[in-house]
């Protein structure tokens, strides 16, 4: 379980280092839609693993709720690109 | 026996993460990424989200709520994020 | 029909949300269905909605098959077709046609054009050059 746990911090890590060293901004959008859905599940490992199931709720009320502030995010700048 | 399937879950996921992650840092368009993305970020998500339920089946009502909230976001983001970066006239 | 459907669907929502039935969580949850403001859409017939989930349902697996597909053979090439959608489609099912193309790995929903057309965005194994 521990071992699953230190795969999925590495994992996370890949979209961070592409959100740091991308200058494209659709490529910043993917690396941040990616890093959102795994924290999350992230989350809902950790709850498991403490065996506390408070913190699994914060995951899927996050879960959820969703990217919707994402999608607002690339409408935007959707818009600012056609200005 | 059940532990056995959680854990297979547990490792299919984490094997969809890494391998549609990795090209994330690569030089492709962002269409190809969103795809392998997609085997990420959804599959790999949903198959772990199944591991754990069954690890902890007392608490399905929320992490079946989790799986359909999961596939819901991800692919609407993924069509979201396709048509914002593709329609720039 | 889609009302009920609607409804169905707050329904459920709020049971996996709260995980209590108990007559008084009961009670709210239909109240607050109930009471959430609805919009008017045209009905699609009963017949094309049970077709769209059992489309939703056959997408899990060819999701997951697809992935494994891509995984073994590598898909380098990228290609943009055309794709005609069903006649008298309503806006909720064209949502869920939408959902399903974009949930299999493979392909992608770039736009929907208003004329009827999904212009979808897929990845093949090979470059045809």
């Amino acid at each position: 379980m521990n071992l699953m746990l230190l795969a999925m911090l590495l994992a996370l890590l890949i979209p961070m280092y592409e959100a740091w060293q991308d200058d494209n901004i659709w490529q910043k959008m993917l690396a941040f839609a990616s890093i959102a859905t795994k924290t999350s599940i992230l989350i809902l490992v950790v709850s498991v693993l403490r065996d506390d199931w408070m913190i699994g709720v914060v995951g899927v009320l996050i879960l959820s709720l969703g990217n919707a502030s994402l999608m607002l995010l690339a409408q935007i700048i959707k818009r600012l690109n056609q200005i | 026996m059940v532990d056995i399937i959680s854990y297979f879950c547990f490792g299919l996921g984490i094997v969809f993460w890494f391998w549609g992650t990795v090209p994330l840092v690569g030089d492709r368009s962002v269409l190809f990424k969103l795809h392998s993305l997609s085997v990420a970020d959804t599959l790999g998500s949903m198959s772990i989200v199944v591991g754990l339920l069954l690890k902890i089946p007392n608490e399905w009502p929320l992490l079946i709520l989790a799986l359909i909230s999961l596939a819901i976001w991800n692919t609407i983001l993924g069509y979201v994020l396709a048509y914002c970066s593709s329609s720039r006239e | 029909m889609i009302g009920y459907l609607n409804i169905l669907l707050r329904l459920t929502i709020w049971f996996l949300l709260t995980a209590d039935l108990s007559l008084a969580n009961i009670i709210i949850g239909v109240a607050v269905t109930l009471l959430l403001p609805r919009v008017a859409t045209s009905p699609g017939a009963i017949k094309d909605w049970l077709r769209a989930f059992w489309e939703v349902v056959v997408a899990i697996p060819q999701a997951y098959f697809e992935a494994l597909e891509i995984m073994v053979r590598p898909h380098s090439a990228e290609a943009i077709t055309m794709e005609r959608v069903k006649p008298q489609r309503t806006p909720g099912l064209i949502f869920l046609d939408i959902f399903v193309i974009t949930f299999t790995p493979k392909t992608i929903v770039l736009k929907y054009h208003e004329d009827g057309w999904y212009e979808v965005h897929r990845v093949t194994p090979r470059r045809d050059k």
